[in-house]
């Protein structure tokens, strides 16, 4: 009786995960957005070179953009905003940790 | 009942069922495979490691690195991002489609992400040739060393992500995925968002600064 009701809750609790997934998550227009942003963020980051002429500066932007576009991969693409808070710090504190360590490396 | 269970989650974030709150069935909402996020973790890693490596490098060899960068082509780092990021879009949109439980339109979203894909290898590939052209190679000095070996290993990450692809749009084309059966499509889609999320990180460390 008690694995049939941890069966039951499993069950119920999978399909509960999905539905509400699909319907406050997942959207197109969502990723749509995103995926307009991820673009601009890009071209401006090839670019923002001709427009910023303090290294440092020009550094801290570039890294700055990588994890401007990281965080919306992670919460929008790999869909982790709704994830278990460890798995998506784990992603964040990639995207955030990895460029500082980069632009000391570089500016310092 | 489905509608009437969907407006209740919906409209009331303290809703119950068997005990369980909606808020904590979001945060339970880990898409794909346990083992695939840990593959993920161990393949940011690596190449953290090697981004590290590259820049520390850069600022022991700076003049090596500013003339290297001089000879590769921005343009074509510029659209690879661009590909990238839009193949990734498609694959997003796919899952999507999956998720509402249309296996064809979500191969069809599968195959978009694919074609677009291999406008990144065929970029990749030509800027291989013209550096061979010019008689570089990996032999040549530290930078290209550097660059060619964290380039292909992101291009096989890449090949990889494409042969997964394929598999998950010929099970979603036959309909072999549902609600409860998601996981394995739920992996490969994030397996091809982290490979998007290292070009990320790549180019502006190769290609911009």
């Amino acid at each position: 009786m008690a694995y049939g009701r941890y069966a039951l809750d499993y069950s119920l609790s999978t399909y509960l995960c999905d539905l509400t997934f699909m319907q406050t998550i997942n959207s197109n227009k969502k990723n749509t957005l995103s995926w307009l942003w991820l673009m601009a963020l890009t071209v401006i980051s090839t670019f923002i070179g001709l427009v910023i002429n303090n290294k440092a500066l020009f550094i801290a932007s570039v890294l700055f953009i990588v994890f401007l576009k990281g965080q919306q991969i992670i919460d929008i693409f790999m869909e982790l905003a709704h994830a278990p808070k460890l798995w998506r710090r784990l992603l964040l504190g990639y995207v955030t940790l990895l460029p500082i360590i980069i632009g000391f490396i570089y500016i310092l | 009942m489905s509608n009437q269970l969907n407006d209740s989650i919906n409209s009331n974030p303290e809703f119950t069922l068997v005990g369980i709150k909606n808020e904590q069935i979001l945060e339970k909402c880990l898409p794909g495979d346990l083992a695939m996020w840990f593959f993920i973790l161990a393949e940011l890693t690596v190449f953290a490691i090697l981004f590290i490596g590259f820049a520390v490098s850069e600022q022991l060899n700076a003049e090596m690195f500013i003339e290297g960068k001089a000879k590769l082509h921005q343009i074509s780092g510029l659209i690879n991002t661009l590909t990238l990021i839009t193949s990734s879009f498609f694959v997003a949109l796919a899952l999507n489609a999956m998720h509402k439980g249309d296996g064809k339109k979500s191969a069809k979203l599968l195959v978009i992400a694919k074609l677009v894909a291999s406008v990144y290898i065929a970029v990749k590939v030509w800027e291989y040739m013209s550096l061979f052209d010019q008689n570089i190679d990996i032999e040549t000095n530290t930078f290209f060393t550097l660059y060619f070996m964290i380039t292909f290993f992101h291009l096989m990450h890449v090949l990889l992500g494409m042969v997964i692809l394929i598999f998950i749009a010929m099970k979603a084309a036959n309909n072999e995925y549902n609600a409860s059966n998601i996981s394995g499509y739920e992996s490969g889609a994030s397996y091809w968002h982290m490979v998007d999320m290292l070009w990320i990180i790549l180019f502006p460390l190769i290609y911009v600064i």
